[in-house]
Order: structure tokens, then sequence, then C-alpha cells
């Protein structure tokens, strides 16, 4: 069993027992500690510049050109806090509940609490940043509603919430950086942890430019590098998102919590040929007045405009009476596959369905659409050439979040100890499944409110003594990752990384995506061995290593997603009950709804590396709920 | 469709470069530009050969990662849009496209198509932001701000930080990012406190990276992704001389 | 670095100057373009105005700011050209202008070509005019008698050339230069400024096409 070093005390105090009772390194004493932060999204970002203020020695690693472009750069809807500003009924306890519940009860009560409690100081602290959230006309700022909430909870700026935010964290951090106390390296890769004596004392980073190693130490290391949805290929995700730094510190000891947890977003444009790079969403607000439906008849093949009233089935609104077009993500998804694989899907390829704004348009007239959604279609538009106004959109699910990741406690320390993971690339808060605008608000949570308190717990109690990169530690970590480089130069083969990565991404789509059997896992655990053998075999990756060589950074990164990849089927097939966006064919009510299994699966599963191709090993962190009681989520 | 192209080819910033013609087979107009561009590369690298360097991340216009010259326009000759929202279904069968990184003494090249921009960062590092200690603020709704002055600050602060504005510029002036970040906070009240003192910074940071004046020819407002106008500009210098001027202890 | 060091030496602080005298230099343009535009009222009215002018004690003064202005907007123009040229070290092979809202034209792309025309045209002006022949006229008091020297001098067709071109030249100068000089020292507005392009654009034909006008007209009604 993992401890999840849960503080004691009622709920509600937990965290300020916490913060009353953590170790505190004093002013004078922060500077001498070196901090390294890998990753500069919102968390990353966030994490750096509080740490900076606080007087610690930053240094602050990322893959981009510069910290601003992480791809929590990306995020459309909003934020959620629980201000209650609208005076709907809001409160901490609220949204507590409904991330409990929206995460199908797979997630810990105690730092879903916490992220409730410190959801309020997130929007205080943007805005005096100077994020331009919107406003109303008299000033205040305004809300709007987001799936799997019945208050208007969610802090948006435009469809561009993410990058003000991020813009936020990264002018803050400059700020820092002017001040000298961060250290920004951008163009770097972290390859590996580096650890000396069980503790996380270092990193190895090649540089992107020159493509030289480099060696960092530090006392603690943080790890805020996202989530690994582009093991799909496919998704919602910008193409350089990866799993690498995740994975390589997993290789080092860090248990990987819940890889099968991910999320697909019911509403993205379709995939329209092979050459596809990624995804796009349209944002989940569209099915506030879009209908979703698709021809009664299989293999109709008639145009929209073509198929009368009568000859459509909207789906989810005969399914859904309730709920109708506005079920959560997860059974939005599931249905529209399940219409697909009854070969009623719309589109060249057959795997779409209509998001029809006809109605909308006749009931309130195109402006007010417009009004609403104008920068979503103008967006949809540009890469389908169609008229949404006119033509009904064609949508379908795509890889969009991971709500697995490398487990950490209550402190967000891994199993490494010093080795803390912020943001997307833990498994904390959301479950099996996150409600929308909720990731923006744990990636600044943790890296503005959490670690600051439960870093300094860990320096204060931790006996450091003093590492350079002289140590054999960071030789011997650099050795291997120049390795794998020398190795996948070596190769010469004729397949590109791009092609096997299709490949790989499509067997995850197809056996480990909205709906999974055993015997499709396990189909999936054949095939992925195989693919990581043709990979070293036959891979092609030319130019060299000592200079920008963007097909070599991808080869690693796909490399790491081809180990991943079986921990992500194995880690499915083990948990035979549905929850969430794990869906399991065999656990289904009669209704065809997720069916959990609280019984049995009601923990965490934490896996330990043993070896590429050897059995990890799983560990349980068991789930209590006192406050919340699991139930049957329904939207009927 | 089949696409000839003239692409930029230099190894490193000290090694000589040259245009290259490369021809892209069965192209379909719904690809974006870098997938097409993905495809040649796909097959250079099939053969061993070292691909074109491009960068890009998110694919959908807000990363600012992406961005090169299309046949001598930042980003490609869609209004609005960056190169990596731009549609093969824009070109024809048969056409010929030149494409050559960003050229500005403060973006010094990479490799091929890839510059280095971190002097916009420097410049960001010079005062675009407010000075806030996380944990210090006070409610978030203390202070009404008014819509249009929220959305107005939004226009500004939509910049993705891509650096066409200065690609497209004869003078290689970063002027519109520069001002646009300075517009973001200067409408703001929680910027006022450090108003004058940040736009005389930013400025004198601009110029010390290398970049040039703003002669008002607008060519940055019609090629910026985010369609970010030149009265940015223009509030800029007025920001300018009112520090010199109002706010002596600043200047 | 002191304000007066910043203004000199920034960018911003350098297009602020030029916008400042070159606004400068077009207020000047109109009246000079104002006050010649008498001599279709008849050599005397042209005379007695000048003379008003001459005869001035401010004169002196005046002449001498405007000489500064004129050295200000000259040395601030050159100097960032050069920079400007600085910053974009390797052309590009293929450059196209981007259309839409741009307002890059022939005008703005050619100022300081225009301009350094204009400079030269200006030192042979001022020896022309200001310290060309010295006629004299009047009937109680003599003044000076300048509509002769301006016939006299566009009795020739090549300096009527000269001054064709150059004034035309002016006023390309100010197609662009108007507009821009307010959008420099940060004037703008978001209703007045498009009207402001467009009466610059007006005004630049003015002060281009009335200024041409002068010699052509002295040279036909020769
Ligand atoms: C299209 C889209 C829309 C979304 N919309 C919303 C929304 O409206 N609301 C919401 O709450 N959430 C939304 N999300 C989810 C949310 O954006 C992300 O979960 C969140 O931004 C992740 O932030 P992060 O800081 O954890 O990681 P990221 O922002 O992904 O940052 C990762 C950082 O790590 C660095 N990095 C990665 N690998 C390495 C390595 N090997 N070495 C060094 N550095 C590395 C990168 O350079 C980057 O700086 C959306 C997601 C997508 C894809
Ligand atoms: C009749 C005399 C002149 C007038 C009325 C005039 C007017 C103007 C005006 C209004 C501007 C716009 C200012 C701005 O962009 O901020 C300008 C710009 C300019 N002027 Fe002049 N000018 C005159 C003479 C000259 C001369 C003699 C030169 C010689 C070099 C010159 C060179 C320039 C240049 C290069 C610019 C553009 C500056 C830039 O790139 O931003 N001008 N002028
Ligand atoms: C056809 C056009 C022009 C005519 C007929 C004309 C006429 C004159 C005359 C008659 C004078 C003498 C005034 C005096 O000595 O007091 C003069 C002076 C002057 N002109 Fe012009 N001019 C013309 C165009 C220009 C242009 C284009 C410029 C600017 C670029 C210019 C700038 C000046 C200046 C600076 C003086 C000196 C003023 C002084 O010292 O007081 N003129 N002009
Ligand atoms: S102002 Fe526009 S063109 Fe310039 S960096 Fe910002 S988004 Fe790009
Ligand atoms: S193109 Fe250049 S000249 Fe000014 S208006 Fe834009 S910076
Ligand atoms: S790749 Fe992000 S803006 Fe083009």
């Amino acid at each position: 069993m993992l401890d999840s070093k849960i503080p004691g005390g009622p709920l509600a105090e937990k965290w300020d027992r916490y913060r009353f009772a953590a170790k505190l390194v004093s002013p004078a004493n922060r500077r001498k500690h070196t901090i390294i932060v890998v990753g500069t999204g919102l968390a990353g970002a966030s994490a750096a510049s509080t740490l900076g203020e606080l007087g610690y020695n930053v240094i602050s690693v990322c893959i981009h050109d510069s910290p601003r472009r992480a791809h929590s750069i990306a995020a459309q809807g909003g934020i959620n806090a629980a201000k209650n500003y609208q005076n709907d009924g809001d409160s901490i306890e609220r949204l507590f509940y409904d991330t409990v519940k929206g995460g199908d009860y797979r997630s810990r009560e105690a730092n879903v609490y916490r992220l409730a409690q410190l959801s309020v100081n997130i929007i205080d602290q943007c805005v005096a940043q100077g994020v331009p959230f919107a406003r109303e006309y008299g000033g205040l700022l305004d809300n709007r509603s987001f799936g799997g909430a019945q208050v208007s909870r969610t802090f948006y700026a435009r469809g561009q919430t993410g990058q003000q935010l991020l813009l936020g964290a990264y002018q803050s951090m400059m700020r820092q950086v002017d001040k000298g106390t961060v250290r920004s390296l951008p163009q770097r890769e972290m390859l590996d942890v580096v650890v000396v004596d069980g503790r996380a004392r270092g990193i190895i980073v090649r540089n992107l430019i020159t493509g030289a190693m480099e060696r960092y130490a530090g006392d603690a290391v943080l790890l805020c590098t996202g989530g690994y949805g582009t093991a799909y290929y496919l998704s919602t995700n910008a193409v350089n998102s990866n799993v690498t730094a995740a994975w390589r510190a997993h290789k080092r000891g860090a248990f990987f919590a819940n890889p099968a947890y991910t999320q697909i977003h019911p509403t993205c444009i379709p995939v329209s040929g092979t050459h596809q790079s990624k995804l796009t969403l349209m944002s989940e607000s569209l099915r506030n007045d879009g209908r979703v439906w698709v021809p009664k008849q299989q293999g109709d093949r008639r145009s929209p405009d073509q198929i009368p009233e009568a000859e459509r089935d909207y789906y989810l609104e005969r399914r859904y009476p309730s709920f109708g077009n506005l079920v959560p993500r997860d059974v939005a998804s599931r249905n529209a596959k399940s219409v697909c694989d009854e070969g009623r899907g719309v589109g060249e390829s057959g795997l779409a369905v209509y998001l029809d704004f006809g109605n909308a348009i006749d009931r309130l007239g195109a402006e007010v659409i417009k009004g609403r959604y104008g920068n979503l279609f103008d967006m949809y538009t540009k890469i389908t050439d169609e008229n949404p106004y006119k033509v009904p959109m064609r949508i379908y699910p795509a890889i969009h979040y991971t709500m697995g990741g490398l487990w950490v406690d209550y402190n967000l320390m891994s199993t490494i100890p010093g080795l803390h993971v912020l943001g997307e690339a833990n498994f904390s808060d959301h479950g099996a499944n996150r409600l929308g605008a909720s990731a923006l608000m744990q990636g600044l949570a943790d890296g503005y409110f959490v670690i600051p308190y439960t870093l300094a717990n860990y320096l204060g109690g931790a006996a450091l003594p003093a590492v350079t990169t002289g140590h054999d530690a960071f030789g011997e970590a650099e050795a291997s990752a120049q390795a794998q480089i020398d190795r996948l130069l070596a190769v010469k083969g004729t397949k590109t990384p791009r092609q096997l990565h299709r490949e790989l991404g499509a067997v995850l789509w197809d056996e480990v995506g909205m709906a999974r059997t055993d015997a499709g896992l396990r189909r999936a655990l054949e095939r992925i061995p195989a693919l990581r053998e043709e990979f070293w075999q036959n891979v092609s990756v030319p130019g060299e290593k000592n200079n920008l060589n963007k097909n070599l950074e991808y080869a690693g990164r796909v490399a790491d997603y081809l180990e991943f990849g079986e921990l992500l089927a194995l880690d499915a097939l083990h948990r035979t009950e549905s929850c969430g966006g794990h869906f399991r064919e065999e656990s289904q009510t009669p209704e065809g709804e997720a069916l959990r299994d609280d019984e049995n699966f009601m923990y965490v599963g934490a896996w330990e590396f043993k070896g590429v191709g050897a059995a990890p090993v799983l560990h349980k962190e068991s789930l209590d709920f006192e406050y919340v009681k699991p139930t049957q989520r329904s939207y009927k | 469709m089949r696409i000839h192209l003239k692409v930029w080819r230099q190894a490193g910033p000290d090694q000589p470069g040259r245009f290259v013609p490369y021809t892209a087979e069965d192209v379909s107009p719904d690809m974006s530009f870098l997938e097409m561009l993905d495809v040649v590369n796909e097959g250079l690298i099939a053969k061993g050969t070292d691909p074109i360097a491009f960068d890009s991340d998110c694919r959908e216009g807000i990363c600012g990662t992406c961005g090169f010259m299309v046949d001598g326009i930042p980003h490609g000759p869609d209004r609005g849009t960056s190169v990596c929202q731009l549609h093969m279904r824009r070109f024809r069968d048969g056409d010929s496209v030149t494409l050559e990184p960003w050229r500005a003494r403060a973006f010094p090249l990479v490799k091929d198509l890839v510059v280095d921009r971190s002097a916009f960062d420097r410049i960001i590092q010079a005062g675009g932001y407010t000075s806030i200690n996380a944990g210090g603020p006070q409610d978030a709704n203390a202070i009404l701000v008014p819509k249009t002055t929220a959305d107005h600050a939004m226009d500004s602060a939509a910049c993705i930080g891509c650096g066409a504005c200065v690609a497209a510029c004869k003078n290689a002036s970063a002027a519109l990012f520069t001002s646009a970040k300075v517009s973001h906070l200067a409408l703001l009240p929680q910027g006022q406190v450090e108003r004058y003192r940040r736009v005389v910074r930013m400025v004198g940071r601009h110029d010390g990276e290398g970049f040039g004046s703003c002669s008002n020819e607008g060519e940055c407002e019609a090629v910026c992704p985010k369609q970010i106008p030149i009265t940015n500009i223009a509030r800029m210098n007025r920001e300018y001389v009112k520090a010199l001027l109002v706010d002596r202890d600043q200047a | 670095m002191s304000t007066f060091g910043r203004v000199f030496s920034s960018s911003v602080g350098t297009k602020v100057l030029i916008g400042l005298t070159g606004l400068a230099l077009f207020v000047y343009m109109l009246l000079h373009l104002a006050g010649n535009l008498l001599i279709f009222a008849g050599p005397d009215t042209f005379n007695e105005y000048s003379h008003t002018l001459i005869s001035n004690p401010l004169l002196l003064p005046v002449e001498v700011g405007l000489l500064a202005i004129f050295l200000v907007h000259v040395y601030k123009t050159v100097r960032n050209y050069l920079a400007n040229t600085a910053a974009r070290p390797t052309r590009y092979a293929v450059k196209t202008n981007a259309g839409y809202t741009s307002r890059k034209s022939v005008a703005s792309s050619t100022m300081i070509w225009s301009g350094l025309v204009v400079f030269v045209f200006l030192a042979i002006h001022i020896w022309q005019f200001r310290f060309g022949t010295f006629y004299e006229t009047g009937d109680e008091v003599a003044i000076r008698d300048l509509a002769r020297t301006e016939f006299e001098v566009f009795s020739h067709p090549g300096w009527v050339l000269l001054y064709v071109v150059a004034t035309l030249l002016v006023g390309l100068h100010l197609r662009h230069g108007i507009a821009s000089g307010f959008q420099s020292i940060g004037l703008d507005h978001p209703v007045y400024t498009r009207r402001l392009t467009l009466w610059g654009i007006v005004l630049a034909v003015l002060i281009g096409g009335g200024l041409a006008v002068i010699p052509v007209w002295v040279y036909l009604s020769q």
C-alpha cells in the first residue's frame, strides 16, 4: 500500500493544519537551495516564478524555443474557481463535490478539496497579473457554465484562456529571470533524472540547438512536463508534447499511476486523411446550441440537407432526455463511436457525426450564433472549407487529456524523494475523468500555492549533502542518455519515426481508446512490443546529433511511447471495471453506461518499472471516501 | 496537386545557405501547409537525408512557434492566419512557392527555416509584467474594470509572439510586439503602477536587441496572425512621451 | 540616461523627434504654399506680403529655428535609416507586400530618397531666393522685388523642371509623412485617425500640386 501522507483532521482543515505543521526554509537559506523546474506550462511557469519570488535559486528548462509556448497556451474554454460571484449556490464544497463525482470516484478527496480551496486564490493572483478575463458591463468578472456543473464558475478570456493564464505565469517568471532568481534555459529536453543516495538531485538535458548533453544539479526536481495524449499520435495536444520526461523518471523509480485514464473529447474536427498531424478541438460550449445527429439509415450517403427530419436520429436527445446534447464528455464520445460503429457515421470516412446549428439559427438568428461562436466557426471553416452556418459541422471524438500520470502523495512528491510532479504530468486530482476547465485550475494551484509549502517541508526535513554535477550518478545518467541518441542514429533503417508513431497511435486508438475489451487489450499488448522491435530495427534518423535535429528529438519521444504504450494497455487490461474515461465493454449497465466495480477497484493503480518488456509491479493506494458517497453516475 | 518548393537550406548560422528545390506530390487541398512539408520531410527521412528544419507545436495558431516566409509574406497570403493554419486549398496544382526564414539581426538563424527569437523573451523580461508576488493580491473583483477596457486589453494581449511583425517590417522593427504588451498592461488598472517604467525599459531592451524603429508602414498589422493593430504602436509612443515628461523618476 | 539622451537615442524617441520636426515642416509648407500662392494675385501683392515678412525683426530667429528643425529632421532620419538598414543585414530573396490593411506605398518606401532630393533642392532654392538677386521696387519706400527674382528664375525651363520635381517629391513625402507623423508622436484616435490619413493624402496632393503649379504658371505667363 502506498502512503499518500494525507494530513489528519477534518477535510476542510487538512491544508491549514498541514501548512502550520510544515517545516520552513528561512529566507536567508532559500537562495542556497537550487530547484530544478522542468517544463514551463501553467504548472512549471507558476512554480518557477513563485519559488523565485520566495528567493530560491531556480533553474527552469523547457523544450520550446520560449517558455511562453508550452502546450497550456492552447486551452480555450476557461478555468474554474469557487468564487460564487454569480450568487448561484457555488461553494468550495460544491466544486469539491462536482470534481470528485466528475472523476467517477477515483480521485483522492483531500487533494481535490485543497484544489477547490485554492481555486479562489488563483483568480485573485491572475487578475493582479493583468490577465484580461472577460468582464460584465458593470466591471465585474464574467462567468460561463461548463460541462458537469450546475453553477457558473468558469472564468474565461475569450477562447484563449490558457494563453492568457500562461502569459501571466510566463511574465511573472520572466520578472524573476530579470531579478536573477530564475535561470531560464529553453530548448532543452530532459532525458534523465539523476538520483543520488535515493534522492532526486539533478537532471540530464540535451541542448536541442547544439546537441550537447548538459548536467544540472539541485536539491529538488519539479517535473511539470504535461500529459501523454500524443501517445495516440492524433490528439488535440501540441505535436511536441511527450511522455519522455515522465517516462525516464518512471524508469528511475517513480511509480506511474492510472495510465489508462485518458480523456476523449467529443467535439473535435474529424480526421481528413493520413497526412493529418493533429486534431483540433472545437469548444465544448458548442453543444449548448448545436444538436448532434446521424441518419437513421445505415450507409446513408445523402448530403445532410437532403435528409428529412424524420430520417434523422438525434441520438443524445433520444437516449438522455434530461441532459440531451449536454451529457459529459465521456458519454458523448462513446455514443458517437457507437453510432459510427453501426455504420451510421457521416462524411467521407464515416467517422463523424453532425453537430447541427440549423435549429438554433432559425430560432435565434445567424447574428446571435455568430456572436456566441463566431471565432470557432471561422476556425472550422479555415480547416474544413465548409460553412457551418449553412452545413452542419462534422465532429468526432479525439484524445484530449490524460488523467493518469506519475504517482504523487499529498506533497506532490513522487516515489523518488525530492522528485515532485505538478500539473497534467501527475495523476492527482481528476480521478478517472476530468471536468472541463479544471486542468488549468490544477496546474496553477500546484505551482502558485501548493509547491511553495510542500517543497519547503521537504527541504527543511531532508539531509541534503552538497552534490555537484561531477558525481558518478551524473556521469552514468548522461552516458545512458547519450547511448540512446547514438543508438537511434545508428539504426539507419527505412521507416520514419512518424510512420511508426502513427502505427502505434492506431493500435492505441483502436484497442485502448473509447471502448476497451479484454481481447483488444491483449492484441495491443502483442502489437506494441512488435512495433518497438521494428522501431529499433528499422527506424530512419538522418542528420547529426550535434545540431538542431527535430527528427532525432521526435524519434526519442516515439521510442519512449513504444515502451509507455505497453503500460497503458496493461493498466487498462488489469482494471476490468469501467470508470470515467476508462470504458471496458465487459463492465456496463444494461443501458450501456459505465459500470464501476467499487468493491475491487476503489484504488489508485501505481506501477513500478522493472525493465523494458518486463512485467511492471502494481502498487495500490486505496481510496477512502469519507465525505462523498460514491454512486452510479446518471445523466438520463 | 503537385507543388514546387524552393526552400532555404542552411545547416547552421555560420554555414552558407542556398535555395533547394523540392516537389511535393499528391498534395491534398485539406492539408495544412505544415502537413504538406511533413510529407516532403517524410520522403527525405525515408531516403536517409536531413529533413527541412522548421518549427511548430500547437498547429492551431495559438502558440506562435511556427512561421517563415511563404512567397515573401510572413505566414503566407491568408489574412490573420499563422502558417500552421494556412491550408493547401489556397494553392493550385503546379504552383511554385518560395520558403525563407524570418530575417532580422535580432533573430539569428538557427537552421533552415528556424530562427532564434529569444530577443522577445528579453523584451518581456525588461518589464512586460506586473510586479506581483503570489499570495499577496486582494480579491479579484475589488477593482472594477470596464468591459470595453478589458476587451481592448485582450485585443492587445492576444499576441502570440511569433515574430511575423518583425519579419514583415522593412526595418525589422519589433514595435508591434513590444507595443502590444505595453498596451495590454497600460490599459488595465493593474498595470498602472509600473506603467512608465515599463515602457521605457521595454523600449530600451527592444533597441538593445538590434530591432529597427517603426516607420508606420503597417505591414506588421497586415501579416499579424492575431491582427494586432498598429494603434498599439501609437499608444506605446504616447506612453513613452508621457514617461519622459510626466514621470521624471523613471526617465 | 537623461530624458534628453533617451529622446535622441531610443527608437521611439527618435521617431517622436522625426514626427515632431516633420509635422512642423508640414505646417511650414502649408504657410509657404499660402504665401507663395499670392503670386497669382499679382507681383505687388506678393511683394507686399514678402516685405511684411522680411521686415519683421522676428524673422531671423524664426529662420534659425526653421533651420534647426530641418537639420534635426535630416540628421535623425538619416541616422534612423542607417540603423534600420542594419537591423536586417541579410535581405530577403523574395519579399512581397502584404496588402490588406498595410499602409506601405511608393511614398512610404521612398521617404529617405524623396527627403534627400528635397534636401539638395533646398540648398539651391535658398541660394536662389533667400540669397538671390536683390531687386528693388516700391513707390514711397523701397522694398524687395521678389516677384521679379521669381519670374527670372522661372523663365528657364530647367529650373522649372527642378522645382516641379522637387515640389512633387515634397508631396510624395507628405503623402506618407502626415499620417505617419501623428502616429509617431502617439496621436491616434479610433475615428479621427482614419480621417486624418485621408486628409493627409489630400493635403499632400494640395501642397505638392499647389507648389508645382507656381513655376509652371510663372513660366507660361511670360
Ligand atoms: C486543445 C486543448 C484545450 C484545453 N482546454 C482546456 C480548458 O479550457 N480548461 C482546462 O482547464 N484545461 C484545458 N485543457 C487541458 C490543459 O490545457 C492542460 O492540461 C494543461 O495546460 C497542462 O499544463 P501543464 O503545465 O501541466 O503542462 P504543459 O502546458 O503541457 O507544459 C509542459 C511543459 O513541459 C515542457 N516539456 C515537456 N517535455 C519535456 C522534456 N522532456 N524536457 C523538458 N521540458 C519538457 C514543455 O516545454 C512545456 O513547457 C486543454 C487541453 C487541450 C489540448
Ligand atoms: C519639406 C520638407 C520636409 C517635410 C515637410 C517633411 C515631413 C516629414 C514628415 C511629416 C515625416 C513623417 C514623420 C514620421 O514618420 O514620424 C517625415 C519623415 C521622414 N522624412 Fe521628412 N520632411 C521633409 C524633409 C525631409 C528631408 C530633407 C529629409 C532628408 C533626409 C527627410 C527624410 C525623411 C525620412 C527618411 C522620413 C521617414 C522616417 C521614418 O522612416 O520613419 N525629410 N518627413
Ligand atoms: C514652387 C515652389 C516654391 C516657391 C515659388 C518658393 C518661393 C520661395 C521664395 C520666394 C522664398 C524667399 C522668401 C524669403 O527670402 O523670405 C522662399 C524661401 C524658402 N523656401 Fe521656398 N518656394 C517653393 C518651394 C519650396 C519648397 C518645396 C521648400 C521646402 C522643401 C521651400 C522652402 C523654403 C525655405 C526653407 C525658404 C527660406 C525661408 C526663409 O529663410 O525665411 N520652398 N521660397
Ligand atoms: S504582434 Fe502579431 S505578428 Fe507580432 S509577434 Fe505578436 S502575434 Fe506575431
Ligand atoms: S511594418 Fe514596421 S514600420 Fe512600423 S508599422 Fe509595422 S513596425
Ligand atoms: S504551430 Fe502554434 S501557432 Fe503555428
